[in-house]
């Protein structure tokens, strides 16, 4: 059989899934806190292909000496190798909650072996264990009266607790520091990831450390800033335009995959129905 | 290829709900006592997966791929905020000038009799009762309660009503007897856990005992001395906080994430086609 029929089936299958991808990117375009997903897409590891063949020596006997000549390598196929979130801030719009909240990044160190720029996270209690992370900062209060995001997970302050507050009658500092009649009650807790590529991104805008360790904190890191904004969220950094010329990139190499796919099969059926006519 | 089309069709339905609020504050802009509601988006489930078990590639993110299914509605909350007072110069039309407090409102509930729910709404009337009474009632027809939780009762042929600026009203008479009533009035703490009831009635909700909270943490009768911390005006009523302009803005951008995602589940059907086109 054909060797490039399976190779076009898997760029079809890669193109799916990009298409399936950019998909959930523009269906987040509206979510607060989204960052929205890359992919790269890779060759299938190198085939090396060799010509068997044999040399004759003129001699006497006509001896003949079997031998391999190398062609050259060959990828049979194309997959979605990994899904990267862009972690590039998005922009901040106002809305008329005071549970609201939006981290700006400020300078971010950038990680000198993957060349990836560090990027820092609210703190949330994770009801399986341990921390998870977001950037979406739409929160509110849970009936006795602590700050929780959408899904009622706790948001934790600096020192790693929960966040009690009476009413909603606070407001959050630039640093984080959250001030009721101007006096300090918590400050939230605001970690950092000197390389973001390495989370886990989950449901409801949770990222989470592969080994369930935490992050440390952005407070008091070296070369890192931020601030924040009460009343503010950051809105996702989906680019419509972008995901749309993606979406249509992605459309039109499935056909093209799919057109080579005809192609081979207008061959196999010459091969199949005329060669071996009489 | 289905998945592009679950998450696009998912993603939709969500939106129809956001459109259905935003529909719902513009409806109710010219309601005294609404308060517009805003709702945010969420990201739906991640799926995992493992399609590189062989690939030994050095690289920064965990293995397998990560990709989720659209996006859904994760939080309507309400805007709390104070609406601008609309004056109408009418003596029974009162409005807060302060967030958070609410008229006592003596809702019949069925074979349970009668259930305090909550409103700003403060259009109020006079009904005739029994002996040549009237009670306190809001446009619906339910008793207004005094800070006793009890209906106010008075007698007919009122002159006109006054209130003071921590809920007293004051019923005044044609030979100038004057009755005061100490209006019943909660704070909600924390007015997002409250059951929205109907129209613009707020009600604790049923089951907040399951839902392990606290009442005294969610809403305070106000009584004694700390009625001073009321604001409460007549003659005016208090307009919806919805701002149309933002509403506008949210519908526009709504409508086209609609049709964002449409295109998406056309593309999909297209790719599907040309599936079913292979021969």
């Amino acid at each position: 059989m054909f060797k490039g029929f399976y190779t076009v089936a898997t760029g079809m299958v890669s193109q799916q899934r990009k298409t399936e991808i950019i998909t959930n990117n523009m269906a987040n375009a509206n979510t607060p806190g989204f960052k929205s997903d890359q992919s790269t897409i890779r060759s299938f590891p190198d085939m090396l292909l060799s010509a068997k063949g044999k040399t004759n020596i003129p001699t006497e006997n006509k001896l003949s000496i079997p031998q391999i000549n190398q062609i050259g390598s060959i990828n049979t196929g194309v997959y979605l190798q990994e899904t990267l979130a862009n972690f590039t801030q998005g922009s901040i719009y106002g809305t008329s909650q005071k549970t609201d909240v939006a981290l700006i990044n400020g300078a971010m160190p950038t990680d000198e072996q993957s060349g990836q720029v560090g990027t820092i996270f609210f703190r949330l209690q994770h009801p399986n264990g341990g921390e998870a992370y977001t950037r979406n900062g739409n929160f509110t209060l849970d009936g006795e009266g602590y700050l929780v995001n959408g899904q009622g997970l706790y948001v934790l302050s600096a020192e790693g607790e929960r966040i009690h507050l009476q009413n909603d009658e606070f407001n959050f500092t630039q640093e984080g520091n959250i001030l009721v009649n101007d006096e300090l009650v918590a400050s939230l807790g605001v970690s950092f990831s000197a390389n973001p590529d390495t989370l886990v991104k989950q449901d409801n805008g949770l990222y989470r450390t592969i080994d369930g360790t935490n992050l440390p904190s952005a407070i008091g890191q070296e070369g890192v800033s931020f601030s924040m904004k009460q009343s503010y969220l950051e809105g996702s950094n989906v680019d419509s335009a972008q995901s749309m010329t993606d979406l249509l990139t992605a459309y039109r190499a499935f056909e093209a995959n799919q057109k080579v796919l005809q192609a081979y099969d207008k061959s196999m059926d010459k091969a199949v129905n005329e060669i071996g006519r009489v | 290829m289905l998945r592009t089309m679950i998450t696009a069709t998912n993603t939709l339905g969500q939106l129809q709900s956001q459109i259905d609020t935003i529909s719902n504050n513009i409806a109710n802009s010219n309601t005294a006592g609404y308060k517009a509601k805003e709702g945010t988006f969420s990201e739906l489930l991640y799926q995992q997966f493992n399609n590189d078990q062989l690939d030994t590639t050095v690289r920064n993110s965990p293995v397998g791929i990560r990709y989720g299914v659209g996006a859904y509605l994760g939080q309507i909350q309400t805007n709390f905020a104070q609406g601008s007072l609309q004056s109408t110069d009418r003596d029974l039309d009162l409005a807060f000038t302060k967030e958070k407090q609410y008229f006592n409102i003596l809702m019949p509930d069925g074979e349970n009799g009668i259930r305090t729910v909550y409103s700003r709404q403060g259009d109020f009337y006079v009904t005739p009762v029994e002996n040549g009474q009237v009670m306190l009632v809001n446009s619906d027809g339910y008793a207004v309660a005094d800070s006793d939780g009890n209906a106010i009762y008075f007698p007919d042929n009122v002159s006109n009503f006054s209130v003071s600026n921590d809920g007293i009203l004051g019923v005044n008479y044609p030979d100038g007897d004057k009755l005061t009533f100490e209006l019943g009035i909660t704070e909600l703490k924390t007015p997002q856990v409250m059951e929205h009831v109907s129209d613009t009635y707020l009600g604790l909700p049923t089951n907040v005992n399951e839902l392990g909270y606290n009442e005294a943490d969610i809403l305070v009768d106000i009584q004694g001395a700390a009625r001073n911390e009321i604001g409460m005006t007549n003659k005016s009523l208090e307009i919806s906080n919805v701002d149309l302009s933002t509403e506008m803005s949210n519908l526009i951008n709504a409508q086209r994430n609609y049709q964002f995602n449409s295109r998406a589940i056309s593309i999909a059907d297209q790719m599907l086609g040309l599936i079913n086109g292979i021969r």
